[in-house]
């Protein structure tokens, strides 16, 4: 049950709409989700919008990097999620919308920590 | 005669009642002067007369005002495929007034007996309006904000702002991917804010007759947020890190 109900809210966070500095339809395709999961590598706690980079390791051991966006920085302090909350080396699994130009970059939506935490990282506090 | 007791009673009942809600909307706390004080971080608007999803401004089309024949090309502009022209802000070129007021991040109202200041944490362009009742400044070219001068009807600031650039007007494109929608720059705008309570009354009027018939209002309601008091508005700086800018992930993007 509780499985479903997390399911069906990451679905939603997945298709609804999310607006920001930037139009996210135009830069992020939400017909293109992505759900991936692998280890932070590095974080940028900047403006205009926070990014973070996972890698994600393939059954042959192949190792792929991915870009995720999120809100500003302010955004996130303001939902109660710092810059400790995404640490470099943690295993998350993370949903968001793939860039439209199909690079490995995304912007994400929420994020799963291993023991279960689940953060949401999108721009609009509306698109939960 | 009990009737008539009763009738008298009913109506000093309603009229109490009545003056409890006139003073309860109607008594902001005030500065030293006695006018409302405004002072405070706001949060996103929510809108009462606009659509669009929650938190960008984006106004309602059903109630502007009709378009002047032979405007529409005025008011909105096809997208020409350069971000700068399409979505500036996704380029962090200013996103000016009033796109740049009702926005997702809060707002800081900053007030003294001579001047507001209205600091939106996007982009950090903050809007001196004097309230002091002089007039509009001469000669000064046309800009992104507006030149805004401020004066106060009973407990409402009332904001006149003049001389703006031509300029995206809302975040009417993300909901088109063809258009983007304009002011001129003959654009003229009201706002009344007012407080009641913990909510911030915000009305702006478009007077923009090289587009529209007639001036159009549109309502919406900011909210107080005495807990993000201690954080304060943090440092936008906009080009520090715009991946991905107008859609255009470079190698130096991710990875």
């Amino acid at each position: 049950m509780t499985r479903n109900l997390l399911a069906m809210l990451m679905l939603t966070a997945v298709t609804a709409p999310v607006l920001g500095h930037h139009s996210e339809t135009a830069e992020f395709n939400p017909d293109t989700p992505v759900k991936v999961t692998g280890t932070i590598v590095r974080v940028e706690w900047l403006n205009p919008h926070v990014w973070f980079y996972v890698d994600v390791k393939d059954e042959k051991g192949n190792v792929t990097t991915w870009g995720f966006s999120g809100a500003p920085p302010g955004s996130l302090m303001r939902r109660g999620i710092t810059k400790d909350v995404l640490k470099i080396g943690s295993v998350v699994n993370v949903t968001g919308a793939r860039a439209r130009d199909g690079s490995n970059n995304a912007s994400s939506r929420s994020v799963t920590f291993a023991d279960g935490r689940n953060v949401f990282t999108a721009t609009n506090e509306g698109a939960k | 005669m009990n009737h008539s007791w009763l009738r008298s009673s009913v109506l000093a009942a309603a009229m109490t009642l009545a003056a409890i809600a006139t003073v309860r909307a109607e008594d902001p706390p005030r500065m030293p002067d006695g006018k409302p004080d405004f002072s405070g971080i706001y949060t996103q608007p929510s809108t009462v007369n606009a659509t669009g999803p929650r938190g960008n401004l984006i106004f309602n089309a059903d109630k502007m005002a009709p378009v002047k024949p032979g405007a529409e090309g005025l008011l909105y502009e096809a997208r020409n495929g350069d971000p700068r022209h399409d979505e500036p802000r996704a380029m962090c070129l200013p996103a000016g007034f009033p796109d740049g007021m009702l926005y997702i991040l809060p707002i800081q109202i900053v007030q003294n007996p001579k001047t507001l200041v209205i600091i939106p944490e996007l982009q950090r362009a903050a809007r001196i309006i004097p309230t002091d009742g002089r007039p509009h400044r001469e000669g000064i070219e046309p800009t992104y904000y507006g030149d805004s001068v401020g004066r106060w009807e009973g407990d409402t600031l009332v904001i006149d702002s003049v001389n703006f650039k031509r300029w995206i007007l809302d975040d009417y494109h993300y909901t088109d991917p063809t258009k983007t929608r304009w002011h001129s720059d003959a654009l003229h705008t009201t706002e009344r804010l007012k407080r009641d309570g913990d909510k911030l009354l915000y009305q702006i009027t478009i007077d923009d007759p090289k587009i529209f018939t007639k001036p159009f209002s549109q309502d919406f309601v900011l909210t107080l947020r005495r807990d993000w008091e201690q954080l304060g508005l943090l440092e936008y700086v906009c080009e520090e890190n715009n991946r991905c800018a107008g859609g255009h992930c470079r190698p130096s993007d991710g990875q």
